[in-house]
Formats: C-alpha cells, sequence, structure tokens
C-alpha cells in the first residue's frame, strides 16, 4: 500500500499543519498578533516615535526655547542643492504693512550647507550625560540669518521641529504613565474589592460611584485646575499624571473586581483555600495571571485617551504650562483660525498627536484580538 | 484501490433504497467552513432519507456534524454547502424540490422554514427572543404562513400552547420567555415549531438541557403530537437512552460521514460498524454486572482541520484491518441479509 | 416599578450631595482667590488701594470663611436658586449659567440626536455586512473618529470650511443677525454657523456608537433566538430589526445616560475653537480665574444632569427590555 501515500494530497497537508493545541499561549498570542498587518505597522510608527523621543535633544537642531525675533512665523526652510551637498539659502525679513505679517525672501547668492554630527548647544542625553553633538546644524555666520526649520517657527522664532521633539517628552510619557499608575491602581484596589469583599468592598464602591458622578472632563478640568501654577515643570508633570490617574482607576477596578469575583468562586481557587494557601498566595498565583490579559488589554486601551488628555487639558491651559513644552502647549498657538490659515505649518503637533493616538489605538486592538479573540 | 481513497468515495447513493415516499432526500452532502486557521470539512458527503411520519435518530459525537446537517437542510447553516443534494418532498407523491438550489434568503426558501420544515435547538434558555412575549413569537409564524388575522392568530398560538400541555395558555402567551422554566420554554418552542403543522421537524437536542423528569416528560409530549400530526422527526440526540425511546429508525455519524444506518432494533441488537458497537458499549445498561467497568472509545475525534487517510475511524478502530483500513475508505453497503440497514466499514464489504 | 424610581431618587439625592462637598472642596483646592486675582488688577490700573477696602471685600466675599463656612453659604443660597454672584463679573452666578445653558444644550440635544440617527443604521450595516469593503471602510472611518480628538477634528474642519467652503467661522450669528428679530434668514445664518459644531460634537460620539452597536449586533446575531426566528422563516431584514437590533440597543440606551453630559462638556474645547458662547468656555474661565461659586456650581449642576442622565436610561431601559422591567 505504499502508493497510497502519495496519492493522498489531503492527507499530507493535515499533517503538515501545526497542531494548533500544542503550541504555547503566548506563541499563539504573538502570531495572532502579528497576523494584524494594521497592528504591526502601528508597532513600527510608535518605535520610530519613541526613539526620536529619546533621541530628541541628539536630533532637534537648536534648543527649543531659543527665542529668535529675525524669525517670527518663518516658514519650513527650503533646502537646497549646494556644492557641498545639501544647504539653505539665508532669509531676508521684511515686514508687510498692510496685512501686519513678516514676509521672508530667499537669498540665493549663498548656499550655506547643512553639515552631519555638528556641535551644537549643550544638552544632557537622557538627562545624564552633557553633550554638544548634533544630529544635523547648518553652518554660517552669526550675522546671516540662515537657521534651518525643517517645519518653520512659532511666533517668537523658535524652531518648530525642535519644539515637537521636546514636546515629545511630555506628550509621549505623561499619558503613559497616568494609564500606568491608574492600572496599577484599578488592578490593586479591584482585587482587594473583589477578593476581601464586606465592609471593603462596600467603601470602595461607594467611593467609586462618588468618582463617576462627575462628568469626566469638567472633573479633570477641576482637578488639573487645583495643581498650583507656581510649583516646578517636573512637579505639575507628576500630578498631572495623578490627576489622569485618580479619575481613570474606577472603571477598570469595577472589571477586576468583577473577575475576581469569578475567579473565587472557582473551583481551583475553593481547592488552594481549602489546602491552606494564604491570602497573598491566592492573589498572587491564581486571580492576578487570570485577570492579567484583561487588565493589560484595558490599560493598551487607555493610553490613547489619556495622551489625548494631556493636550486637552494643556491646550485649555490647565495642564503643562509654558515655558515647558507639550504638543498641547504647541497646539495653543493654532488655535485660531487666523493663524492656522496664514501658518499652516502650526498644525503639524495636530497631525503628530493624531498619528500617535491612531497607532496606539492599532496596536491596543491588535494586543486584544492576540489576547482574546473571542472578545 | 486508489480510487477509492478518501475525497472520492461518492458512489453511495447506489445502496439506497429511493422510496416515493421520503419527506426528505439528503445525498452527498458536503458542507466546509472557510476560517482563519483553514478549512474545516464538516460534513463529507452525507446520505440518508428520512421516510414520511417516521423518527429518525442521528447519532454522533460531539462535532460529528449533527447539527450542521440539521442546519444546513434548514438552510441555515453558516458553513458554504459545496456539494449534494437536498431533496424536499412536501406532498405524498408530490413535486421534489431541491433544496441546495434553492436561494437561502429568498421567498421560496422562506416559505418552507418554519412552514413545512421548521426546528427545535438545543438550548431553550436562549432559543426564545427574550424582548417579546411568547404568545407574540408563535403568532409571528402563523401570521406569517399560515392566516393575517391577528385574532385567529392568537388563538391558535393559545391553541397550540394548551395542546403542549401548558397548564394557563393565556397566561403563558403573554408571559416574556424569561418568566418560564426551562422545561416550559422547551414546550413553547415546540409549540412554536409546530403551529404551522410541518411536513418535517428537526430536534436538535431538545432535551439535553433538561432534567431527567422534565425530558421524561417532554419526549411523551414530543412522540405523542408526532402521531397526531404526521409529522416526520429528525431526532439530533447523543444519548442512546432517548434513541431507544423516540426513534423508528438510526443514522450514527462519524466526522461528518453517516457510518450506519439501521432500523432501531437493529441499531440496538445487531450493531455493525465497530464504532457503533463502541458507543452502545459506552452507555450503562440495566443488568450489567456492577462493578463491571463501562468502555470508553479509545482516543479522541481527529481535529477538523486535518483529513485522515482511509477509513476516518481507523486510528480508534479495535478492529482495523491494516494495510486497508488506513488507506481506503469503506463504501456504504447493505448488510447481508437486509433491505434496510446499510454500514460504511470494510468488515461488511 | 415606583418605588424603583423613589429609591433611585433618594440615591441620587444624597450622592449629589456628597457631589457637590467633594466638587466644591475640589474647586476651592488652589491657594488664593480670585479676589488676589483682583485686587492685583485694581492695583495696577489704579495705584494703591486702601487697606479697608481690600477688607470689606474679603468679608464680602467671604473669602476668610473656613471651607466648611464656605460651602454652607453657597449650598444655603443655591438652594434658594442664588448661585451667589461671580465674583469676576459681579453678574449673577444664576443669569450667566442659564444663558450659556440653553445653547450647550441645545447643540448637544442635536447632536445626540444626530448621533443616533447615524450610529444605528451604520452599526446595523456594518454588522449585517461584515468583511465587505463597505464594512472596513466604515470601520477605518469609525476608527479616524475616535482617534482623533474631538477639538483637532474642529480646527481641521474649519480650515477646511473656511477654505474651501467660505463657511462663516465661530460665532453663533453674522454680525448682522446677533440682534435681529428671528426670520428665516437669520435661521440658515444660525444653521451655517453652528453646522460644524454639530458635526464635530457629534462624530465622536457616534464613531463610539457605531462600534458599539456592530459589537453588539454582532454578539446578537450569534444568539440562538436569531436562529428561532430565521427557522420561522422571517425575512432577513425582520430577523435583523426586529429581533436582533431590539436587543442589541441595550448598552446604547445605557450610554445614553453618559453621552448627554460628555456631550454637553465635550463641546467645551470645540466651544473655545469655535468661540460658541456656551458653558464649556464659562466653566473654564471660571476654574482659570478661580472664580470657586461659579466653577462649583457648574460642576456640581453637570453631575446632576449626568445623574439625572442615567436614571434616564434606566427607566428607558426599562421600558425596552421586559427582563428589566418586571424585577
Ligand atoms: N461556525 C463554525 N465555524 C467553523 N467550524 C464550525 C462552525 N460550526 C460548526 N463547525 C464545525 O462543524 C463540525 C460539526 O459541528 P456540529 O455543530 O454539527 O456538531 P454536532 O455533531 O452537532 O456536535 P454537538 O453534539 O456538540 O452539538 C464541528 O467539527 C465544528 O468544528
Ligand atoms: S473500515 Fe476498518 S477501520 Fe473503519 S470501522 Fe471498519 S474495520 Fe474499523
Ligand atoms: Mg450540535
Amino acid at each position: 500500500m505504499a502508493t497510497a501515500a502519495g496519492e493522498l494530497p489531503k492527507a499530507a497537508r493535515g499533517k503538515k499543519q501545526e497542531d494548533v493545541g500544542q503550541i504555547p499561549q503566548w506563541k499563539l498570542m504573538v502570531r495572532r498578533f502579528s497576523q494584524s498587518k494594521l497592528s504591526v505597522g502601528a508597532l513600527i510608527v510608535l518605535g520610530f516615535m519613541y526613539t526620536m523621543m529619546i533621541f530628541s535633544d541628539f536630533i532637534a537642531p537648536y534648543p527649543h526655547d531659543a527665542l529668535d525675533s529675525n524669525n517670527a512665523f518663518a516658514p519650513p526652510t527650503q533646502i537646497v542643492w549646494g556644492p557641498e551637498g545639501p544647504g539653505i539659502y539665508g532669509l531676508k525679513q521684511e515686514l508687510d504693512i498692510e496685512r501686519f505679517q513678516w514676509i521672508y525672501t530667499p537669498d540665493p547668492s549663498t548656499i550655506y550647507p547643512i553639515r552631519f554630527f555638528v556641535q551644537g548647544h549643550e544638552y544632557y542625553f537622557l538627562g545624564l550625560f552633557p553633550s554638544r553633538l548634533h544630529l544635523f546644524g547648518v553652518e554660517a555666520p552669526p550675522e546671516a540669518n540662515a537657521k534651518i526649520f525643517l517645519w518653520g517657527a512659532d511666533k517668537e522664532g523658535r524652531d518648530l521641529f525642535s519644539r515637537v521633539l521636546k514636546g515629545s517628552q511630555i506628550s509621549l510619557t505623561l499619558g503613559f504613565f497616568g494609564v500606568f499608575l491608574f492600572v496599577v491602581i484599578g488592578s490593586i484596589v479591584g482585587t482587594a474589592s473583589g477578593y476581601f469583599g464586606g465592609a471593603l468592598d462596600n467603601l470602595i464602591q461607594r467611593l467609586i460611584e462618588l468618582i463617576r458622578s462627575f462628568p469626566d472632563l469638567p472633573l479633570y478640568m477641576a482637578l488639573a485646575a487645583a495643581v498650583p501654577l507656581t510649583v516646578p515643570v517636573t512637579v505639575r508633570y507628576f500630578m498631572i499624571t495623578i490627576v489622569i490617574a485618580v479619575v481613570g482607576w474606577t472603571g477598570l477596578a469595577r472589571e477586576v473586581r468583577g473577575k475576581v469575583l469569578a475567579f473565587r468562586s472557582a473551583d481551583y481557587t475553593a481547592a488552594a483555600i481549602a489546602a491552606g494557601a494564604s491570602h497573598w498566595h491566592i492573589i498572587t498565583y491564581h486571580l492576578l495571571p487570570n485577570a492579567m490579559s484583561h487588565i493589560v488589554v484595558v490599560g493598551m486601551l487607555a493610553i490613547p485617551g489619556a495622551i489625548g488628555l494631556e493636550t486637552a487639558l494643556s491646550f485649555l491651559g490647565l495642564g503643562i504650562l509654558p515655558p515647558a513644552v507639550s504638543w498641547g502647549v504647541l497646539l495653543r498657538d493654532a488655535q485660531t483660525v487666523q493663524a492656522v490659515v496664514t501658518y499652516p505649518w502650526l498644525l503639524i503637533p495636530v497631525i503628530l498627536l493624531i498619528v500617535t493616538v491612531m497607532a496606539f489605538n492599532l496596536l491596543g486592538d491588535g494586543v486584544r484580538d492576540a489576547v482574546d479573540p473571542y472578545a | 484501490m486508489a480510487n477509492g481513497a478518501i475525497g472520492t468515495a461518492t458512489a453511495t447513493t447506489g445502496a439506497r433504497v429511493v422510496s416515493e415516499d421520503d419527506v426528505i432526500r439528503v445525498e452527498d452532502l458536503k458542507l466546509s467552513f472557510y476560517t482563519t486557521l483553514g478549512v474545516v470539512r464538516a460534513l463529507n458527503g452525507v446520505s440518508f432519507n428520512i421516510p414520511r411520519g417516521k423518527v429518525i435518530g442521528v447519532v454522533g459525537e460531539s462535532g460529528c456534524g449533527k447539527s450542521q446537517t440539521g442546519l444546513a437542510i434548514m438552510r441555515l447553516t453558516p458553513g458554504r454547502i459545496e456539494g449534494g443534494r437536498i431533496l424536499f418532498r412536501e406532498f405524498n407523491a408530490g413535486e421534489e424540490i431541491d433544496i441546495v438550489q434553492l436561494d437561502k434568503n429568498g421567498p421560496e426558501m422562506r416559505k418552507i422554514r418554519g412552514n413545512h420544515i421548521s426546528m427545535i435547538f438545543q438550548e431553550p434558555m436562549t432559543s426564545l427572543n427574550p424582548c417579546y412575549t411568547v404568545g407574540y413569537q408563535i403568532e409571528e409564524a402563523i401570521l406569517l404562513h399560515q392566516t393575517q388575522d391577528k385574532a385567529e392568530a392568537r388563538r391558535r398560538a393559545v391553541d397550540i400552547l394548551r395542546k403542549v400541555g401548558m397548564p394557563n395558555p393565556e397566561r403563558i402567551a403573554d408571559s416574556y420567555p424569561h418568566q418560564l422554566s426551562g422545561g416550559m420554554r422547551q414546550r413553547a418552542m415546540i409549540a412554536m415549531a409546530l403551529s404551522c403543522t410541518p411536513t418535517l421537524l428537526i430536534a436538535d437536542e431538545p432535551t439535553t438541557a433538561l432534567d431527567v423528569t422534565t425530558e421524561a416528560q417532554i419526549l411523551d409530549l414530543m412522540r405523542e403530537l408526532q402521531h397526531e400530526i404526521g409529522t416526520s422527526i429528525m431526532f439530533i440526540t447523543h444519548n442512546m437512552g432517548v434513541v431507544a425511546q423516540m426513534c423508528d429508525e438510526v443514522a450514527v455519524m462519524y466526522l461528518g460521514r453517516i457510518i450506519e444506518r439501521a432500523a432501531v432494533d437493529d441499531i440496538f441488537y445487531d450493531p455493525k460498524h465497530p464504532y457503533t458497537i463502541s458507543l452502545l458499549r459506552s452507555i450503562p445498561r440495566l443488568g450489567v454486572a456492577r462493578g463491571q467497568k463501562l468502555e470508553s472509545i479509545k482516543g479522541t475525534v481527529p481535529d477538523p482541520y486535518s483529513t485522515v487517510p482511509g477509513c476516518p475511524f481507523h486510528p480508534r478502530c479495535p478492529a482495523a484491518i491494516p494495510g486497508l483500513c488506513d488507506a481506503v475508505m469503506p463504501d456504504e453497503v447493505f448488510v447481508a441479509g437486509s433491505r434496510t440497514h446499510t454500514v460504511r466499514c470494510h468488515l461488511y464489504t | 416599578m415606583l418605588s424603583f424610581i423613589a429609591r433611585r431618587l433618594v440615591n441620587m439625592l444624597f450622592l449629589l450631595i456628597v457631589v457637590s462637598f467633594v466638587g466644591f472642596w475640589i474647586i476651592q483646592l488652589p491657594p488664593g482667590s480670585i479676589l488676589d486675582v483682583q485686587i492685583q488688577r485694581l492695583r495696577m490700573q489704579g495705584g494703591s488701594l486702601p487697606e479697608s477696602m481690600i477688607q470689606a471685600m474679603r468679608e464680602r466675599y467671604g473669602v476668610d470663611d473656613p471651607f466648611y463656612i464656605q460651602y454652607w453659604k453657597w449650598i444655603q443660597r443655591s438652594l434658594q436658586g442664588d448661585f451667589g454672584t461671580s465674583f469676576e463679573t459681579d453678574q449673577k452666578v444664576a443669569e450667566r449659567i442659564y444663558n450659556r445653558l440653553g445653547i450647550s444644550f441645545g447643540l448637544s440635544l442635536t447632536a445626540l440626536l444626530f448621533t443616533w440617527l447615524v450610529a444605528i443604521p451604520i452599526g446595523v450595516y456594518s454588522a449585517t455586512h461584515r468583511y465587505t469593503w463597505p464594512d472596513y471602510l466604515i470601520t477605518f472611518i469609525q476608527f479616524l473618529g475616535l482617534s482623533i480628538p474631538g477639538f483637532l477634528l474642529a480646527l481641521v474642519l474649519l480650515i477646511m470650511a473656511s477654505r474651501l467652503w467660505d463657511q462663516p467661522i465661530g460665532g453663533l450669528f453674522s454680525p448682522q443677525y446677533a440682534d435681529a428679530p428671528w426670520s428665516l434668514a437669520k435661521v440658515l445664518d444660525f444653521i451655517r454657523h453652528v453646522w460644524i459644531a454639530i458635526v464635530v460634537l457629534a462624530i465622536g460620539a457616534t464613531a463610539g456608537l457605531t462600534r458599539i452597536m456592530r459589537a453588539n449586533l454582532l454578539d446578537v446575531l450569534n444568539m440562538q433566538y436569531i436562529q428561532t426566528a430565521r427557522a420561522k422563516g422571517l425575512k432577513e431584514s425582520t430577523v435583523i430589526w426586529k429581533h436582533a437590533v431590539r436587543n442589541a440597543i441595550h448598552p446604547l440606551v445605557m450610554a445614553l445616560g453618559t453621552t448627554l453630559p460628555a456631550l454637553v462638556v465635550g463641546e467645551t474645547l470645540i466651544a473655545i475653537i469655535l468661540s460658541l458662547p456656551t458653558i464649556g468656555p464659562l466653566y473654564l474661565d471660571a476654574l482659570r480665574s478661580q472664580d470657586m461659586y461659579l466653577a462649583g456650581t457648574i460642576l456640581v449642576m453637570l453631575s446632576a444632569l449626568l445623574l439625572i442622565g442615567n436614571l434616564l436610561a434606566d427607566l428607558l431601559l426599562a421600558w425596552v427590555d421586559p427582563r428589566v422591567r418586571l424585577e
């Protein structure tokens, strides 16, 4: 019957396929995740953005707060090809009396070359190591008005590209930490509430009910407004993080509580209790691992909202305040339609924000589908 | 020999007695699901007939395709029908319609569904829409197929509720499903299914979710109504005890095929297929010595994404013939000396 | 049912008391008060300010009272319909709020209506045509709508409107109509001004509800009773609209409780960009100038709105779902 094998293509195909039941859980998750092209793309985009953020001081050609009245509202610089490779022209600044706007005309007589890995203003890489090395810069004598504004300049002549990079340090991290904090609070409180029950549970549920009786945004606004205006930026950063967490944890705590209640009544938990396991052991070995995937998914999906929230609060002047920069602070310049129509590059932070928020949403969706394909 | 390999074994209809008086004849039905993980071939050439006024039991392990066969007849399966015919004959000597050829949501099919063929599902708790009263849901079917008159529909709905043994049919008609117990809901489902006096009733494990007493009552009720109305029933179950109580004939399914088909007595007293034999051994019986172990069928059903060469049962079959059973698909044949008992096994070819 | 409502009302009242207390506490947290801001301003304008006058103002506003006394005064007056005098404008808080609350409410209700009218049919279409390109398109648009924060969308739409369609930007009326009596032209002018606000307001909520509707309907379509309905021979459209949608609509009804207040305040940012005289910008101003009576009153009012919205949603749910009704 040796002939039979060759004539059974279907059977052969059946054999080649892996037995789905024997692949470890995490591998299945990775496989399911990588099947979603959009989510993988989002992961790559976010990876790129966070890399840029880490190296932001190195990439930024100018200090984010360097004022330059000669370049107020200078448009994105045109890059030309000169004898020494890429370069830029100097700019001539004139005032349009009628419309009361600055007008910039490039002066093609000289091309100032763009150099890579140049020495520039001093910064601390990762806040630790002092350095003057920058990815690129323009070689020009100080008297020539030749600065490179990849994304234009704002009303004070500050380089928007450098400012956006600087702003990413806050905008890409604050929401993230806020969510991290609320996930931790939510998980702990939810677990405690569901596991111990009784008066504690009752108290926590009342507290959650109270917090949820406030509409979100006004509550966030009131809390953010309660942060004193005079505190230093770092303190403000953490306060706003806490503001995000203080309201956000309630939903997760409720869900975790529900899960814990269900797991608590499960047979293996009863068995563990019967076997004399401690509370700590039961919580960390039986309850948390079971709720973990859910917690991670909720957290992932909450990040984009938290990032948007930080931006919104800063945009309203309640979150991060100038002179510190976040994307929301940058957007304050784009508040009026007049400004945006005249200086469209001021909208670049909007684009970045949209890309980031969407990427996080896609990533969250992918993770959810990978972790829990039936949800 | 090689021609007999899987996928090509279709010459089965020759072995069946074609009766003028079948309400339904399923011929070589093939059904697949295209999922992201691969193609699931749920039915691999199912053939059987249901004679008028008879109760046919369809038994087999979980996942063998019983429900999908029923849903395919209703054209309610989410899978894709890839071949075969389902011939339905409403009246004696009437015209046969091939259900497979109809548009699954078209008017012809909708006229058959609920009117000539109806179906009861396994889960009485979720088979009724929680938002509408029981009476309303029954009336809906009557208004659709039988009469335009609302009062008349209402009267008939209450009638049929009374017929299925509801204590206070008027009140029940005004209740919402969640106010009824599981047994009552299943009665309501039966009432709904029989409200248009269908030619064929497909009952998909109608009593699996019920307790034993309720199960007995529901089975009695079904038998009674079946006698009264003359409906044929395709009774899907994996409980052999229920089969003995309910059915005239039995079809045993394994991995999307019918592997044995006989009158109920033949199945119980003279089973032929090794799978049927193990299936019967795995049920407890009176008279078997205490302490004697119940047998279970060795091994598990192969996963639905792969295809087994030869007889699909050979990896688990105690009587498998090496070299033959693992390579060649057996054809359906009559058991020697019988005109009704068919089996699909090399031991009988 | 009546006792259920009564119990809910009592619970709500109790919650509202706690909410007002906590809300007021949060609002007065920041050190200093609007008085400091005003005194500074007066000083800058007119040089020295007699100490006695400052003292008189402090007393009048009760700035030096301990928190609980401030709260008690505020609540007492609120209950008499007097929400106090705004620190900043000396106008009655009640008047300032009512003026704007009306506009906020009108806008939000229109947006809500828009949301439902759009979200339900689209959600149903999307769920019943899963994995077809319109579904992918809807999912994509919905994703954009959910991902892009509303105020960013407002900015983008505004620019498009002003550049491409020559639409008026901001405000409720063009100057020539602002004080004119109502006429058809005025109504049209009004619509031309607010449609962007309504679309932008509604878009996030619409996207969210479409998504919820789609997911729920998909769940419901897997339920056994849907098979039962099909097995009766009902038309697919009847099965969907009568048997499936009716069951899938619960979460939408439940979301109603949160959607309305969310819309009322969601316009904060949008109203700033569109310069609409609604409650949002008023609240923001009050917070920033530490006008605590005004801010506190708005916060508590919005909370009340949320609680009332939830109650209404529950009642509506009982009306839609017999299981809730008969409990
Ligand atoms: N929606 C679906 N998608 C993919 N495969 C499916 C789907 N529905 C059923 N199947 C497959 O079809 C096969 C037959 O399923 P079916 O429901 O008919 O089994 P069954 O005999 O009724 O089992 P049970 O006794 O558990 O009800 C199963 O192997 C299952 O994997
Ligand atoms: S054909 Fe062979 S393997 Fe299949 S049941 Fe018969 S004896 Fe067993
Ligand atoms: Mg089944």
